[in-house]
Parts: C-alpha cells; sequence; structure tokens
C-alpha cells in the first residue's frame, strides 16, 4: 500500500524524503500535492505521509511519498522509512553548508543498505538565493560533482514560487517507468507473494540475504 | 492518515531496539532516546500487547520529559498507540493535549479528524446493535404475549 509494486494495475512508487532538520521537506511535499506554501514553521514528527497519482511516459503511476523528520531524535528510526524506497529525495538548504555536508551521510547509507533506490538531491529555498546571491552557501557545481558520481540529477527548488519542484517527481516517476523491469517488484510472478518474496533475496547479486530487498516485496 | 496508523514495525526491528533497551535495563541506566525508540517500534507492533506497553513507556517518557518538543512526540505517539489499541477516548484527550503545545500542528489535525470519524462511526454501530437488541427483545416479549393468551 505504501510500498512499491503495482496495484490495479497501477504502478506504485515508494518515494522518501530525507535531509537535515527545517530544510524544507515537508514545504517542499505540500507545494508538490497541495500546491500551497506555509511559512509557519512546525517540524515533522516521526514521518508523515502522502501519496499523489500522476502520469509518467503514458503510464499511470503513484507516488507514494514519506516524509521523515530532520530531527537527531528519529535518526535511527529512518531507516525504516527508506527500507523498499525507489527513489530518495536528498534535500539540503542551498543557504546552509552544514546541511549539505550531511547529504553524504544519506548517499552512504542508502548505498549500503538500497540497492534499488534512486537517488535525487534537491537544493531548496532557491528564492532566497534569487533575492540576494550572496546567500548561496553550496556552489551548484559542488552539488552537481556528487550528483554526476551517483548518476542522478540534481535540482535547485523554490518551495515558495513553486520553481523545479513537479520537475523533480516528475523525474522520479519517468525514472521508474523506464527501469520498470530492472526492480524486484515487477519481475513476472510465478508463486505467491511470500515464495516470491524468499526467491528474490536468494537472487541478490552477491548472494547475501538483504532484509531491505525482502523487506520491501512483503505485502503488509 | 491509515498509512501512518497501518504501517507495522518490521519484527527484526523491533528485537533489534528491544535488545538495546534490555541492555540498558540491565546496566540500570536507560536514556530517554533507547526507551523512545522502543516504545516506538511497540507502538507499530502487530499484537495488542506490544502497543500497550509502548503507550505506558511513552506516558512514562512523557512525565518525565524537560521540554514541550519532546512532550509533543510523546504525545502523538501515545494518541497514535490508543487508535491503533481502538480507544479513542483516550487517543482523542492525548491528541488535543498536543495540539495545546503547538496548535495548529498539521499531523495533530489529521489525526484528531481520523479518531473523531471513527468514533462516530463506532457510536452508530454501538447504538445500532443496542437498537437491534431491543428490538429483538421487544419481538420476543411479544411472541410470549402471544402465546400466553393463546
Amino acid at each position: 500500500m505504501a510500498s512499491s509494486g503495482s496495484k490495479d494495475g497501477q504502478l506504485q512508487i515508494k518515494v522518501v524524503l530525507l535531509g537535515a532538520a527545517s530544510v524544507g521537506k515537508t514545504c517542499l511535499v505540500s507545494r508538490y500535492v497541495h500546491d500551497r506554501f506555509t511559512s509557519n514553521y512546525q517540524n515533522t514528527i516521526g514521518a508523515a505521509f502522502v501519496s499523489k497519482k500522476i502520469e509518467a511516459l503514458g503510464k499511470r503511476v503513484t507516488l507514494n511519498i514519506w516524509d521523515t523528520a530532520g530531527s537527531e531524535r528519529y535518526q535511527s528510526m529512518t531507516k525504516m522509512y527508506y527500507r523498499g524506497a525507489r527513489a530518495a529525495i536528498l534535500c539540503y538548504d542551498l543557504t546552509e553548508r552544514t546541511s549539505f555536508d550531511k547529504i553524504r551521510y544519506w548517499v552512504g547509507e542508502l548505498q549500503e543498505n538500497e540497492q534499488h533506490c534512486r537517488i535525487y538531491l534537491c537544493g531548496t529555498k532557491k528564492d532566497l538565493i534569487d533575492n540576494d546571491t550572496r546567500t548561496r552557501a553550496v556552489p551548484q557545481n559542488e552539488a552537481g560533482i556528487i550528483a554526476q558520481d551517483l548518476r542522478t540529477e540534481h535540482f535547485e527548488t523554490s518551495s515558495l514560487t513553486g520553481e523545479n519542484v513537479e520537475a523533480v517527481f516528475q523525474r522520479i516517476g519517468e525514472d521508474y517507468v523506464r527501469n520498470m523491469h530492472s526492480y524486484p517488484e515487477n519481475q513476472p510472478k510465478q508463486e505467491d507473494d511470500t515464495q516470491q518474496a524468499f526467491h528474490i533475496g536468494k537472487s541478490e547479486e552477491k548472494g547475501t540475504t538483504s532484509s531491505c530487498a525482502l523487506g520491501s516485496c512483503f505485502k503488509r | 492518515m491509515e498509512s501512518i496508523l497501518n504501517e507495522e514495525v518490521d519484527p527484526a526491528d523491533l528485537k533489534r531496539f528491544e535488545l538495546m533497551y534490555n541492555e540498558q535495563v540491565r546496566r540500570g541506566q536507560v536514556s530517554e532516546k533507547a526507551k523512545f525508540e522502543y516504545a516506538w517500534c511497540l507502538v507499530r507492533s502487530k499484537y495488542i500487547d506490544d502497543m500497550k506497553e509502548g503507550v505506558a513507556l511513552l506516558e512514562d517518557l512523557f512525565k518525565r520529559a524537560s521540554d514541550d518538543g519532546a512532550r509533543r512526540d510523546y504525545l502523538y505517539y501515545m494518541s497514535v498507540g490508543y487508535t491503533r489499541i481502538k480507544e479513542y477516548p483516550q487517543a482523542l484527550k492525548y491528541v488535543k493535549a498536543l495540539l495545546k503545545i503547538e496548535p495548529g500542528n498539521h499531523q495533530a489535525l489529521q489525526l484528531e479528524k481520523f479518531i473523531n470519524k471513527k468514533m462516530t462511526k463506532e457510536g452508530i454501530m454501538g447504538m445500532a446493535i443496542v437498537g437491534g437488541a431491543a428490538l429483538a427483545l421487544g419481538g420476543l416479549v411479544s411472541l410470549g404475549i402471544a402465546l400466553a393468551k393463546k
């Protein structure tokens, strides 16, 4: 339901937002899903969930979006939210250097635990930089280099104006559809779900049964 | 909201946080963090006894909490826990307390709406059951009277 796979002929993609506290993860989701912006800040408790149906490359796709809390209190729990995700939006504040440094931590975590999760870099609060270029704390090419390493795209967004917000999520949908056959949940099914999950676990590249691949396949 | 409430903890995760917590209990020094993480897993367990234990731990954390930020989060999960246990009046009490700390909190408002909806639905169901029983009883009585008259 809130994971990846297909349901009633619709592709389901689990998307997770990660990043330091107050970089604007919730604002990004809120602009995308409800097309609104609120300036009063509330830090997220644990994680919030919202889903949105879109069309990507002619396919109907549901994005199941988990918006995680950035506060330290939830750091060890966040792993449970990115498990089985097919896309992770790593958010940082363009005007806040430390939030960008935190991105490396998430990249490491995801590469280690979630081989099927694509990473998207997202520098937020672009409107602040448009207003005053001196506020920029993260040069565009620096994020670009990481994005190149990860062979993924790098976005700079503003949830205030809406700039580039739609583009991030649309890109996620399209990338998933384009590569859908490489994901375990879209491999031809032979047995029931449990059996299927077991086989997928066994056929992992390195022969190790990773709990993430298993976890994502179990229907809850 | 349903996704948050239906989401179940992976038993392996529950086990992991349980071990950490128990180890600290054994050493006689339990950190707030370990206790919260364990409680957070428990309220999202499949089993009602776990949920109850999780809520109890959260209530204890809440009593000892030193700042409103932590209190707010404990209240949220207490309310989530009681919602999952289907003890809606308790769930409502805690989510209302949260809203006193942070009026307009979006997640709390969503949860409150969900609880109210459930309570209304169960209230109607409850009345239907009571009403149904009254009708059945009425039927029996009239049958009795009819038989007695024969």
